[in-house]
């Protein structure tokens, strides 16, 4: 009985040596890179769901203390949209930093800015982590997944 | 022919002859070892032809030392070069021919004009800098021995106990800002003051007075591969070193030479509004970002926020 669960392995070329796991609303394992071929061997366990891989792919931008990733998202041969990631590095306290990252972003995307992410509700006064950022992308490519065709900018 | 106008001490004349006698010594003692080795004649007695050849080679042993003579009068005529080098052995490094692979002398004049200039600006800027007295402590310097009062306290030197104790209750007075000292070098004191999530910052103390400020980010490493303290690095971040420099100009600016704790005090008051680095807005302008950089000044009698490009 039990439904089963979807578990998303993910890749960061921020973070080249790490791979990570996670579930829709669980935890969020940081393993080392060898971790795919590790599910390969636990294929008695696990089955393949039957999505395509996704990826977002761009140029990195370095702007005073800002990093700013802008990529296309593509699933398999077709092109679903535009990612844009942007990161205040010097601060680690998510809610600390959302004004000055929103005056940030209004500077460049105008109306676009997004609302502030989910996960930055949940955790109020701890440290921003790796494993959030891949929260917010695998939500992305979520959305992205389940929208028709035509492609539509998608911005976190 | 006249004296060379660059060196008048060389007589160019007796310098001329004095080539021609050198040639002429060298043929001659070509000829003693030609006359060595082209050994006896064909003569018809063996002690003719011995005579033949000590004859010969004595003659050109002869030409050989009226030559030698020749040159060393001439050698004394020539005279030396003129003293009056003004560069001296530097001079010399001049001369030398093959520039591209030994640019010596090019480096050291460059080096010396450098150098000349240097000193003159440091001329000037201690000049400026006199006009400012900059000393914080509460010794006079100058004062001679005799006239300096024999038990004047200084606070350039103060027990370490006392700098722990004032430190600590610095340490209890804000619960969000926790201050570790350590004395890893000497007896002067090293602070490492954790400020929320926000940043950490390395005081080094010369007793009571503080001396130098590095502000890094929370997530940064603050000590060196051997686990010490690390008082060179600069931040990576922008924003922290422009608040390492605001750091360093309110340490210069909360002065108080015979009262150093308070001063610590006031300067530990005025670094806690950082606590906010991130969430306040400038108060001029109103905005969070000027250059990419969040308002970094805090003003130093009311502690607001303010771009640096704002103040003022």
């Amino acid at each position: 009985g039990q439904t089963g669960k979807l578990m998303y392995v993910m890749h960061n070329s921020e973070y080249p040596l790490s791979c990570f796991a996670l579930f829709e609303n669980g935890p969020c394992l940081i393993a080392d890179a060898n971790f795919d071929i590790l599910m390969v061997k636990l294929k008695g366990f696990f089955q393949n769901a039957k999505a395509n891989k996704i990826e977002s792919r761009g140029t990195r931008y370095q702007y005073c203390d800002f990093l700013v990733k802008v990529g296309t998202v593509t699933m398999g041969p077709s092109a679903r949209g535009i990612s844009v990631e942007v990161e205040y590095c010097p601060c680690v306290i998510a809610n600390d930093c959302w004004n000055l990252l929103m005056e940030f972003m209004q500077s460049f995307m105008g109306n676009h800015a997004p609302g502030i992410p989910s996960v930055f509700g949940t955790k109020h006064d701890s440290i921003y982590s790796p494993a959030d950022t891949m929260v917010q992308y695998m939500e992305l490519f979520n959305k992205i997944r389940k929208q028709q065709q035509v492609p539509v900018a998608g911005i976190r | 022919m006249a004296d060379g106008v660059l060196s008048p001490g060389v007589n160019l004349e007796a310098f001329s002859h004095a080539i021609a006698a050198i040639q002429a010594l060298r043929s001659s003692v070509t000829r003693v070892f030609d006359c060595l080795k082209d050994g006896m004649r064909n003569k018809e007695t063996l002690e003719g032809r011995e005579k033949g050849f000590v004859a010969a080679f004595q003659e050109s042993l002869h030409s050989v030392s009226r030559d030698l003579g020749e040159l060393e009068r001439l050698s004394n005529l020539v005279g030396k070069p003129s003293e009056n080098h003004p560069l001296h052995n530097s001079g010399l490094l001049s001369l030398d021919p093959v520039q591209d692979k030994t640019p010596l002398y090019s480096q050291l004049l460059q080096a010396y004009k450098w150098s000349n200039k240097l000193q003159y600006h440091a001329g000037l800027a201690s000049g400026l800098l006199n006009q400012q007295s900059l000393k914080r402590s509460a010794n006079q310097m100058g004062v001679s021995a005799k006239r300096r009062p024999k038990a004047q306290p200084t606070t350039l030197v103060l027990p370490a106990q006392y700098v722990d104790d004032v430190i600590n209750r610095i340490d209890r007075m804000f619960p969000e800002m926790s201050i570790q000292l350590s004395r890893p070098n000497g007896t002067s004191a090293m602070l490492l003051v954790t400020l929320g999530k926000v940043l950490k910052v390395i005081v080094v103390m010369r007793s009571l007075f503080i001396d130098r400020t590095i502000v890094k980010g929370y997530n940064e490493n603050v000590y060196t591969e051997d686990g010490k303290l690390d008082i060179w690095s600069k931040s990576n971040y922008q924003v922290f070193q422009k608040v390492t420099d605001h750091a360093t100009t309110a340490l210069l600016h909360y002065q108080l030479p015979q009262m150093p704790d308070v001063v610590v005090r006031s300067f530990m008051t005025w670094l806690r509004s950082y606590i906010k680095l991130f969430q306040a807005p400038c108060q001029r302008c109103g905005k969070f970002l000027q250059d990419g950089l969040p308002p970094t000044w805090r003003d130093f009698r009311t502690l607001e926020a303010f771009h640096d490009t704002c103040r003022q």
